[in-house]
């Protein structure tokens, strides 16, 4: 039991080595060999769900190994009742996903390898209980996903027309990632690659800051936590960097722009995996780092969230409302969804935290659901132009059941988990921003206009004939994945109490630790030196 | 100056390495000549096998902790003299290896080829040991006339001749600048030993004779702004030849950048800290933003090629012991990402003919293997985990922001985003774009060889890389006497 995180994260970096040896052109092997790992990846965590100790507390199935002393590094791995819910998150999505994108013909290996590789780093930012460790899983998990979109994405309705001879030719010009105009995939994975790198520098100045300040000579978080104290102005920068260097893979409202592109242009299992669990990787990082080592520049400065996250909600909302690809309709309701978790942060409550920590699960397994189908809808129609779609209802039953189900979650009805999370980061919002939580009420409604709007535009109405050959997911592979996230979805929702307690035995003494005022101690170097314990 | 030399057959053993290599590519010649007809690419495996042997030795030696000097301090082998000859000889094996199928074009003197390699590696080798001001000059000297003749070596391109004949005009430049700033320091200190100059009072003489070697070192290194010459002669050299040149030199060259900084000017080191941090500032960023633009495979490398070494003077800006590990640790991320792009460069140029980046559209389905390695050298060098150049780089900036260097830090970083667009946009180019032509490109044995120590290398040191952290932790061991440790910075902290 003790090397369970070590099996949850290895089995799909083996997986993903294992696949180097399986020759491309048995694709079935090579499907059968990733879903092996990502199975063994999935029921180790259902296995490390049920086994953590809520009791207990803190961080448990921990693993350190000395890693390299000179730079005071360790493989120090280890879940709180914060990583729990999300590696769990990640492995549902990554074992949905292969399955998902069981029918890729083009690359098949490769495809999996990256994905495997992607899901794997996630996880791993999930476990690290180490600075460097969290920074090496998170920049390691960006750049698969430019392989990804670039290779296996598909190019923005429009994009192909694009009968002008000099559009084609700027694709490759230098400044290809400046042309706006031009919502290519190469475009999409460029600018995503970019934005998260820069924002990866970002907070890894902030690290090497905290690194150099606490003079401790190491990058293990539980004993930074412990022996330093940041405040001042410098405090203050290291606090802003790390938060706006890990909100822009959030994303937060105004470093969103790269993700709805990149929505849109990876394919099916790529944008699951990516809004279902690779935006939670930088709340949850905050979380780790701001949260963790810098309380009290966390209470002073996380009104800077509550700010932003209106213009998140908001912004996106709207366009989404807008949007007339299905791909960016889910896209900017990601952005938009994401404001919800940083309200539910920004509030510094017991209640609102947990929800947002449930509302990642919540709204990985909702969006995951929705950008599977428009996956599928997109395999069948080779579009994603909603008014030019219609009628889809008659020939695919199932796949239109299944949407219906997860507009719901994504909306927060009752019956699925989305809801208790709602709930829970409204409630306790409330006391301290009301007109955020008006707001995030606002933005359900809007939620409710463009997916709605969108399901009648795909499934109701009249059918274009073109569409007649579209089949509905028969078999059991493409069944498989959609079932099971609306299973996690809904029955969390009748069986939430093993669950919210392991989220409150992480967000417990984070939340303790925040809202006690520790008395200022004024002191020249602005930092407490390193070493001794909190005044 | 009184000279005498007293020399034992023990004494000699400290050379041994050297000696041997001096015999063997004597061995080389010969056979090329007295025996015509022995085939040409035996002559490269025999080179390998002389050089397996040095390398034994050198691994022994490390092993064994022998160490000693020579000639008055002129020649010193330490275990940091071991790590760059190390360093030097695995980087001339894979490059013999590597230029295997490329002899193919010379049209003359193929033999001459593994005795011109193995010359330059040799000259090298004596470099990392150099500890005077004589014995920098002449070793490095030795070291590029190899260069002078390979650079040149494909007589029937103009582009070849014009790389041969800039880089050997600026080359001798560099040496006269070398030459006059060791008698300048040699006329104002009267000794020649690194570590005896330590102790001058800084004159302005001085000053400027040491001003004057750091400018012929940095050409070496092509550390800007003494990086005219790499583009062109990059471009127009043989690509083995390339690869040799962009690695092995400066390995050495940064082996006597070391002992100068760090023994002979270790008491100034406030004055040159701003000097190296302006030139690495330079060096990255003028290298990044200049290799956007570049259309040529080989250009593109160049022009990166200036970037990284910005980056690894930063560790030497940071003047620490860790500095000097974190540059090491650095060179050899450097030498296995850096020898494995070339590599493929090499494989691809011999199979299509070409070295446009244009022409690696669609490599990866003409060549999975070919088009994953180069992702992951591409990667390496733009630093992104889990690979070697990862690690180099974080180490390099942990060693600088321990001495406070917070801007150096932040170009740094910045130029970190800006690498990672154009190695991506080879990326592209190989992944995502369609080949012209689809047959499937494929790679010879001993190329596939180089390309798979490169790549178990890139990974093995992003991975696991404590081993080879000891061993440079132990290699710069001389350093943490020599370099105080300097204070800690306190951050100015208004309130609290």
């Amino acid at each position: 039991m003790d090397y369970i995180l070590l099996v949850i994260l290895f089995a799909p970096f083996l997986g993903a080595i294992g696949l180097i040896f399986v020759p491309n052109r048995q694709a079935l092997q090579v499907r059968l060999v990733a879903a092996l790992s990502a199975g063994i990846c999935f029921v180790a965590s259902w296995i490390m769900f049920f086994s953590f100790d809520p009791a207990k507390g803190g961080y448990q199935f921990v693993q350190r190994y000395e890693w390299s002393k000179e730079l005071g590094i360790a493989f120090y791995l280890g879940v709180d009742g914060v990583g729990v819910p999300l590696v769990l998150a990640s492995s549902i999505l990554l074992f949905a996903g292969i399955f998902i994108s069981w029918h890729i013909k083009d690359r098949t290996k490769e495809f999996y390898i990256f994905l495997l590789i992607l899901a794997a780093a996630t996880i791993g930012v999930f476990m690290s209980l180490d600075l460097f460790f969290l920074y090496f899983f998170y920049e390691m998990s960006v750049i698969p996903m430019y392989l990804l979109l670039g290779v296996w994405g598909s190019h923005t309705k429009g994009y192909l027309a694009m009968t002008d001879p000099e559009g084609l030719k700027q694709r490759d010009s230098v400044g290809f990632i400046f042309n706006f105009a031009s919502n290519s995939k190469e475009y999409a994975a460029m600018k995503l690659t970019l934005f998260l790198s820069a924002g990866a520098v970002l907070a890894l100045m902030g690290i090497l800051l905290i690194y150099k300040l606490s003079g401790l000579n190491t990058f293990d978080i539980v004993a930074l936590k412990q022996h330093t104290h940041f405040e001042g102005p410098v405090g203050t920068l290291i606090w802003l960097l790390i938060f706006f260097g890990f909100a822009s893979i959030a994303p937060i409202w105004p470093l969103h722009s790269w993700s709805p592109v990149g929505h849109a242009a990876a394919p099916a299992a790529t944008s699951m995996l990516h809004a279902g669990v690779l935006m939670k990787l930088g709340h949850f990082s905050i979380i780790r780092v701001c949260f963790e080592i810098m309380p009290d520049l966390t209470r002073q400065l996380m009104p800077i969230a509550a700010v932003l996250c209106i213009f998140s909600i908001i912004y996106g909302g709207l366009a989404a409302f807008y949007a007339k690809d299905t791909k960016y309709v889910i896209g900017y309701s990601s952005s938009s969804h994401m404001g919800y978790v940083f309200l539910g942060m920004a509030a510094l409550d017991y209640i609102s935290l947990s929800g947002a920590i449930i509302y990642m699960f919540a709204h990985a397994m909702a969006t995951g659901m929705l950008f599977a189908m428009a996956g599928w809808v997109y395999d069948q129609t080779h579009t994603r132009d909603i008014p030019s779609l219609g009628g889809l209802i008659n020939r695919m039953p199932f796949v239109s059941g299944c949407f219906i189900v997860a507009c719901m979650a994504s909306v927060g009805m009752p019956g699925t988990v989305n809801f208790i999370a709602e709930v829970m980061i409204l409630v306790g919002a409330w006391h301290k921003y009301p007109f955020q939580v008006f707001v995030a009420v606002v933005g359900i409604v809007l939620t409710m206009g463009y997916l709605f709007r969108m399901m009648r535009g795909l499934f109701y109405g009249p059918m274009d004939e073109h569409y007649a050959h579209a089949h509905d997911a028969v078999s059991m592979v493409d069944r498989f994945p959609l079932l099971l996230m609306i299973a996690c979805s809904i029955g969390f929702f009748f069986f939430p109490l093993h669950f919210y307690d392991v989220v409150r035995a992480g967000v417990d003494p984070l939340i303790a630790r925040i809202i006690e005022v520790v008395p200022i101690v004024s002191h020249a170097g602005g930092i407490a030196p390193g070493g001794g314990p909190l005044p | 100056m009184t000279f005498t030399l007293t020399l034992s057959p023990a004494d000699l053993l400290l050379m041994l390495p050297e000696l041997f290599l001096t015999v063997w590519l004597c061995v080389v010649l010969i056979i090329d000549f007295s025996m015509p007809r022995f085939p040409k690419r035996n002559l490269a495996y025999l080179s390998v096998l002389g050089l397996a042997v040095v390398l034994a030795n050198l691994v022994w030696y490390d092993r064994a902790g022998v160490t000693g000097t020579l000639f008055n301090h002129m020649f010193v082998l330490d275990r940091m003299a071991i790590f760059f000859k190390i360093f030097i000889v695995v980087s001339t094996i894979l490059v013999i290896l590597a230029s295997i199928d490329y002899v193919k074009r010379f049209k003359f003197f193929k033999g001459e080829y593994y005795f011109l390699v193995l010359m330059s590696a040799l000259g090298m080798m004596f470099m990392a040991s150099a500890n005077d001001l004589l014995s920098i000059f002449i070793t490095l000297e030795f070291s590029t006339f190899g260069f002078y003749v390979l650079v040149a070596y494909l007589r029937e391109d103009p582009a070849s001749n014009e790389a041969g004949l800039k880089f050997f005009i600026l080359g001798v430049f560099a040496a006269g600048l070398l030459a006059y700033g060791i008698s300048l320091v040699y006329g104002e200190t009267g000794k020649i030993v690194l570590s005896d100059i330590a102790s001058a009072p800084a004159t302005p003489g001085l000053i400027i004779g040491y001003l004057l070697i750091f400018a012929a070192l940095g050409f070496k290194i092509g550390a800007a702004p003494f990086h005219s010459w790499i583009p062109d002669t990059y471009h127009g050299a043989p690509t083995p030849v390339t690869a040799f040149l962009s690695i092995a030199p400066k390995g050495a060259a940064f082996a006597i950048l070391l002992r100068l900084f760090f023994i002979s000017l270790a008491a100034f080191k406030p004055a040159w800290v701003l000097l190296l941090v302006l030139t690495s500032i330079l060096s990255m960023t003028y290298g990044n933003i200049v290799a956007i633009a570049q259309k040529n495979i080989k250009r593109l490398l160049a022009y990166s090629g200036i970037a990284q070494i910005g980056n690894v003077l930063i560790g030497l800006a940071a003047g620490t012991k860790m500095g000097s590990d974190a540059i090491l640790f650095y060179l050899l991320t450097y030498l296995f990402a850096n020898l494995g792009a070339f590599a493929i460069v090499i494989a691809v140029g011999n199979l299509i003919n070409s070295d446009e980046i244009e022409d690696y559209n669609g490599l990866n389905r003409r060549s999975p293997f070919l088009a994953f390695a180069m992702l992951v050298f591409l990667l390496s060098l733009a630093g992104v985990p889990p690979l070697a150049g990862f690690i180099g780089k974080l180490y390099i900036f942990v060693a600088a922001i321990k001495e406070g260097l917070y801007t150096l830090i932040i170009v740094g970083l910045v130029n970190v985003v800006i690498s990672i667009y154009y190695y991506l946009v080879v990326v592209k180019k190989m992944y995502i774009n369609e080949p012209v032509d689809n047959s499937p490109l494929v790679v010879s044995a001993p190329m596939q060889a180089v390309i798979y120590a490169s790549l178990a290398g890139t990974l093995i040191l992003g991975i696991y890389p404590q081993p080879v952290i000891d061993w440079v932790v132990g290699a710069t061991m001389m350093f943490s006497h020599i370099v105080a440790p300097t204070v800690a910075v306190v951050p100015p902290i208004i309130g609290g």
